[in-house]
């Protein structure tokens, strides 16, 4: 009996499930907090670091990864991101019409006198979807943590930090409310519609929330022959932004923007992040000036204009903004500006190490490239006494390297999170860099794809059409056919929307994926989750 | 009346120059020599000279010791203050928050950039200073803004400290907006002339409240403190006269309600924007002590504009009332020198009144009459040097300074285009400022104020304020 149900238990579990321990041995460590150790191990335990060094012991009940010939890194971390989060509509105010009856129904949810999109109560922490499998993208490229936040309104929410795995929510979060993040957009149709009105009514917030903290303190101290304050969500999210608790992240890109949202911080004497930063240098004084830290996004600018010599020529200054910009990172870091890098939305994460190289090329250090995407990050985000780099005691999110992380032909080989080990599939040969070049003919075609749905992989053919820009084209499986909607190409890129009935419901979903030669890759996003999918064109 | 198509290749070349190319030759005395110098208010002065010192003007005079101060020689040349553009929405992320009808909560402060090529081009027409107007989309609209045309340096440098702080009201088909709906939004109140008026009124109510409950809390009458409320803070300043209404409108009898109103309340009106039927009653604006600010030419582009005559700075100018001529355009700026010259030609506006219109008076009506506007001993120098008589349709500005720093100096600008245009072509081979290939983005004609995505001028954007 007892042979059998260790036989049963054996069949279950990997072999590895007896180890209580991993120990990665005959590594090169790059700790990122100290020195760098050419030879050593990592001994991981109960999702921790237990201990790193050259002549550290490897445990008796240790699973062994020999790791000679890779680098060991402190996982990587994406400042920002919307990893986890459904997506929402693009603009919860809308137009008229649908707009407002969802503005309806959004006020009548909430306890803020606010509109939607002025909200900072809203938080990432309660829209994350349960599921490890929707982060295998970001894992794939070494992430195993990352900032995530909403990007809609002028008040994009409460951002949570999460570790990239796990199978429900709670276990996820590192960090949260991380910080408050604001873009400067307008709601469209009502007040605020114009950049002037954002920016009023967001000082008219802030002097409600400075008042609303008053008034509860008198409340609190003598409720006798007073109305009592209200209780609106908005404006108690703002107050910890007031006292400084946590940060707030406003996105701006150019000089003039950033100087906009200094200009409120200090106001409002907030504690200021900027998120983007393209233009950064230019201001790094004024941002030193208040201690301001900037998650500097690596998705760079692209010029969209074609060249062609019936259109009018860009402007010199926007020449010169995009030229300046893989130079930014290195200026920042020379005027002693803290900064980490973000992905910035991109759509092929292996921009992401591509353009830190170019950071390199244009003047940063190697090792501070290594320290925007880990522990710099989290030392903004006040989370360094537990992650960001590779020490004993703290998280165990490590990223194994065959190469130099930074290099275009690293093999991403082991992934720790939270000391959950993945094992990327070896990256498709694919152009990195500032792809998105190719015609948009060579997307055109029938393809054969597998979507790889956990356990239940679905086969299918995608049918497209490119006019332009523009995709048409079909999606079937045995779902059955799904017209494409608001199909766009971009360079190599695809994305599309469709709707699948499944089980009498219908499910919308969002497909991106890249063309290199006559191989398709990508992710298909449901509220049900994110999954990848593959597959080649029909010669 | 604003559109960004027309783009002026050359000017758009010359412009786009970094901060440390500009011509500012900073700081320093400066001595502009022996120049035909129109004052604008204390008549022509020939063969005479500067002095500038510490950017202000030192001394104006015959033969004047140059000093240590760099010499400019202008024998030949015509000197007049600089142009000072009455409305203006040049250097603004921004011009409508249309959506409510009293948005007097939003600031043109917010939104001014700094590096808008406009602010070049006009400092090439001669223009120093402008008022920065909220358009004309709601009765009453945001927080004016007074700059200089400081070119290059950073967006604090431009507001004029210490100017009066001043605010857009509208009357008419703009803020009614009976005649369209903007798409998106609602239809909104007011949709009349009466409406409109109503509106104003509602405000100053609502405003006198908001002092009281202030005041009542400030005398211990009241235990918990008010909201403080940036919608009516401003009005409060209007009503104690320490901020000025900029009111746009067309016809006679919306904007003699409007002074009344502002009788009613116990102020007075700052500028009467437009007021392309104020001839018709000049006198009632010359005893209100209200300003004009005009187009001089311009009629007939909306109903509203019918009843426009040229000799309306004439008549206006004869009443006793403080004109100025403004452009209200970022191309119509850089001209305002011969809109000066047709209030000569239509009714026969004298020469240095004629000047005035496009320097002294509008520096009066936007409050900093003493500091700038012409060229006086003490006064700032904002000076322009011009190729010939100003009034001339070939004369061009040769240079442009901004309290004694040169922002603009054609000969500079010109040895310059070669090294831009070097730039350009070296900007142009990096790989990320490659256009895609084919199959890329459809060409389209590129805005200068691309910067994101929001609030920007676009062509797009309703023609809503003028």
């Amino acid at each position: 009996m007892k042979l059998l149900l260790f036989a049963f238990a054996a069949l279950l579990l990997p072999a590895s499930a007896f180890a209580q321990s991993t120990a990665i041995t005959n590594a090169r460590i790059v700790t990122v907090s100290g020195a760098t150790i050419e030879r050593g191990t990592v001994v991981i335990r109960d999702g921790l670091i237990e201990a790193v060094g050259a002549g550290v012991n490897v445990p008796a009940d240790a699973r062994v990864i020999d790791a000679a010939g890779h680098t060991v890194y402190p996982g990587f971390f994406d400042a920002v991101t919307s990893l986890g989060l459904q997506t929402r509509p693009a603009t919860p105010q809308g137009g008229p019409g649908g707009g407002q009856a969802a503005q309806q129904q959004a006020a009548a949810q909430s306890n803020s006198r606010y509109p939607a999109g002025l909200r900072p109560e809203d938080a990432a922490a309660d829209e994350l979807r349960a599921g490890e499998a929707q982060f295998e993208q970001a894992r794939n490229a070494g992430f195993t943590t990352a900032v995530s936040v909403g990007r809609t309104g002028i008040f994009n929410g409460r951002s949570a930090v999460i570790n990239l795995a796990g199978e429900d929510v709670a276990g996820m979060i590192v960090k949260s409310p991380a910080a408050i993040h604001v873009s400067f957009s307008s709601l469209g149709g009502q007040y605020p519609g114009s950049l002037m009105g954002t920016i009023s009514a967001m000082r008219q917030m802030f002097l409600d929330a400075k008042r609303h903290q008053e008034l509860q303190k008198m409340y609190a101290a003598n409720p006798r022959g007073m109305r009592r304050p209200d209780a609106d969500a908005s404006l108690e999210a703002l107050i910890p932004v007031l006292d400084r608790q946590i940060p707030i992240v406003f996105t701006a890109n150019r000089e003039i923007e950033i100087i906009r949202a200094i200009d409120l911080a200090k106001e409002f004497n907030l504690r200021l992040i900027i998120a983007g930063g393209h233009e950064s240098w230019k201001v790094a004084d004024r941002l030193k000036a208040i201690d301001a830290a900037v998650l500097f996004s690596l998705n760079f600018p692209k010029r969209t204009t074609a060249a062609s010599p019936d259109a009018d020529p860009e402007s010199l200054e926007m020449l010169r903004f995009r030229a300046e910009v893989p130079k930014a990172a290195a200026k920042l870091a020379q005027a002693g500006v803290r900064f980490a890098f973000q992905s910035g939305g991109m759509t092929n994460l292996a921009d992401f190490s591509a353009n830190a190289a170019m950071a390199v090329q244009n003047g940063l250090s190697a090792d501070a490239a290594v320290r925007a995407m880990t522990l710099s990050p989290a030392e903004i985000f006040g989370i360094a006494d537990r992650t960001g780099s590779v020490e004993t005691g703290k998280i165990a999110n490590l990223t194994v390297v065959k190469g130099d992380a930074l290099a275009k032909d690293k093999v991403i080989t082991h992934v720790f999170v939270d000391g959950k080990l993945f094992e990327p599939k070896a990256p498709p040969a694919r152009p990195a860099g500032n792809t998105g070049t190719g015609p948009a003919s060579a997307v055109a075609g029938t393809y054969n794809i597998t979507i790889e749905i956990p356990g239940q992989p679905l086969t299918g053919t995608m049918n497209f059409t490119v006019q332009g820009e523009i995709l048409t084209g079909n999606l079937t499986t045995q779902l059955g056919a799904a017209p494409i909607r608001n199909g766009r190409v971009t360079g190599n890129r695809i994305s599309f929307a469709a709707t699948v009935e499944f089980g009498g419901a219908n499910i919308d979903i969002q497909v991106s994926g890249t063309i290199t030669g006559n191989r398709i890759e990508g992710s298909i996003d449901s509220p049900q989750g994110a999954v990848p999918f593959s597959g080649t064109r029909v010669p | 009346m604003k559109r960004r198509i027309g783009m002026l290749l050359g000017l758009a070349i010359l412009a786009l120059l970094p901060a440390s190319l500009v011509a500012q030759q900073a700081g320093g005395d400066v001595l502009i020599r022996n120049a035909t110098v129109m004052t604008a208010s204390r008549g022509t002065l020939e063969n005479t000279d500067i002095l500038i010192r510490g950017g202000k003007i030192a001394r104006i005079g015959k033969n004047l010791p140059a000093g240590t101060a760099r010499v400019i020689d202008a024998t030949g040349k015509f000197v007049t203050p600089g142009i000072i553009d009455a409305h203006s929405h040049t250097m603004m992320n921004a011009v409508n928050e249309g959506t409510l009808s009293v948005t007097s909560m939003t600031r043109i402060r917010d939104v001014l950039n700094p590096t808008d090529v406009a602010i070049y081009r006009g400092l090439a027409g001669g223009v120093t200073a402008a008022l920065l107007l909220h358009g004309s989309a709601n009765a009453i609209g945001g927080q004016s803004s007074t700059v200089k045309f400081k070119y290059g340096r950073p967006v604090e440098e431009f507001v004029v400290e210490g100017a009066p702080t001043g605010i857009k009201f509208a009357m008419g088909e703009n803020p009614k907006r009976s005649n369209f709906t903007i798409p998106g939004q609602p239809p909104r109140y007011p949709r009349t002339r009466m409406g409109v008026l109503e509106v104003m009124r509602d405000a100053f109510v609502r405003a006198r409240d908001y002092k009281r409950s202030w005041d009542d809390f400030r005398a211990g009458k009241t235990r918990v403190p008010p909201r403080r409320d940036m919608e009516l803070e401003p009005i409060v300043e209007i009503l104690e006269g320490k901020r000025l209404v900029h009111a746009h409108g067309y016809r006679s009898d919306e904007q003699l309600n409007l002074l009344r109103l502002a009788e009613e309340f116990g102020f007075r009106v700052g500028t009467l924007q437009h007021g392309l039927e104020a001839y018709k009653f000049a006198p009632e604006i010359a005893k209100h002590g209200a300003g004009v600010s005009i187009f001089i030419d311009s009629w007939s582009y909306k109903l509203e504009g019918y009843d426009a005559t040229p000799y309306n700075a004439y008549m206006l100018w004869k009443a006793g009332v403080n004109v100025s001529i403004n452009s209200d355009s970022n191309e119509r700026m850089r001209r305002l020198n011969l809109d000066a010259a047709k209030a000569m030609k239509y009714g026969g506006v004298p020469e240095q009144d004629a000047l005035k219109m496009i320097t002294l008076n509008p520096a009066v009506q936007l409050g900093i009459g003493s500091r700038t506007g012409s060229i006086e001993q003490n006064k700032d120098a904002d000076i322009v040097i011009w190729s010939e008589h100003p009034f001339s349709p070939y004369a061009h500005p040769e240079m442009t300074m901004i309290e004694g720093v040169v922002y603009f100096d054609r000969k500079a600008d010109i040895e310059r285009r070669g090294l831009l245009a070097k730039e350009r072509e070296e900007l142009e081979k990096l790989d990320i400022n490659k256009a895609p290939g084919s199959g890329g983005a459809a060409p389209r004609i590129p805005t200068e104020r691309v910067r994101g995505d929001l609030g920007h001028i676009e062509d797009s954007d309703l023609d809503d304020h003028k």
